[in-house]
């Protein structure tokens, strides 16, 4: 995978994880269920962990 | 955020206003982020004066991620009146008289439970220089939130943050330099002014 399309990903993983942030923050869970918002939270970090491990090492 | 996709026509007394027939379905277009500016208290706000005529169209904005509703703000999405319907007439695409810089004008987001009632049914206000111009609720709209985030999946790959625009009311008109406007919905409520072109805009 090429350097642009991992900073992409990684910009996009963290824009997301920017939105379970104020969703957590404001314990707003109406419209996404607390254990599947924590199932995402924890996809999410290992993916950017993995696509970040991957641009070091491009 | 990936685009801002927006209804047009979503309200009937809107369509009326501009003289057009009402579609069977809102009309989809987007905007690019680049449009995009979050409304702060006691901006002062630049607009492309020398382009033409520009009309404030004031929406209900939705926040999504995962194809949700997440969190809710008041936009403006800003329309060079004079040029849209010269390309209109034209039968030519119209991006150009609806996304240009600051065209996409929305209030900090805030979650559903900050509002006291469904969200839905809650008013939204739009004043300039202290005269209400439109006023409205998304209930009084064609499509309502779930309708029209389904509408959207079926035409245009919708990411985590995506806006949506979900139409205006009736009420558009033109702004002009120095015009002080307030916003209203529910717990939102901002205001700043419009000012003239400056040099570096």
């Amino acid at each position: 995978m090429d350097s642009k399309k991992l900073s992409h990903d990684i910009l996009n993983s963290i824009e997301r994880l920017r939105i379970m942030h104020d969703l957590i923050k404001a314990q707003n869970f109406s419209a996404i269920p607390k254990d599947e918002l924590v199932k995402d939270l924890d996809d999410e970090l290992k993916k950017l962990r993995e696509d970040f491990a991957k641009l070091l090492n491009q | 955020m990936d685009k801002i996709i927006c209804l047009g026509k979503n309200y009937i007394d809107h369509t009326k206003e501009m003289k057009e027939a009402q579609p069977e379905k809102p009309v989809l277009f987007i905007k690019p982020p680049s449009c995009f500016l979050e409304i702060k208290d006691n901006a002062k706000i630049v607009l492309p004066w020398n382009r033409g005529n520009i009309h404030h169209e004031c929406e209900v904005v939705l926040k999504l991620y995962k194809k949700n509703v997440i969190g809710l703000g008041l936009g403006l999405d800003l329309t060079l009146r004079d040029l849209q319907k010269k390309l209109k007439e034209a039968g030519h695409p119209w991006e150009i008289a609806k996304s240009f810089k600051n065209s996409a004008l929305v209030t900090p987001i805030k979650g559903t439970r900050d509002f006291q009632k469904d969200w839905q049914l809650t008013p939204f206000i739009l004043k300039i220089n202290g005269e209400i111009r439109q006023e409205s609720s998304l209930s009084q709209a064609i499509m309502k939130a779930d309708e029209i985030i389904h509408y959207i999946d079926q035409y245009f790959p919708i990411h985590d943050g995506d806006l949506v625009f979900t139409g205006t009311p009736a009420g558009v008109g033109p702004l002009k330099p120095n015009d002080f406007v307030e916003m209203e919905y529910g717990p939102i409520k901002h205001s700043f002014t419009f000012v003239e072109k400056f040099d570096g805009f």
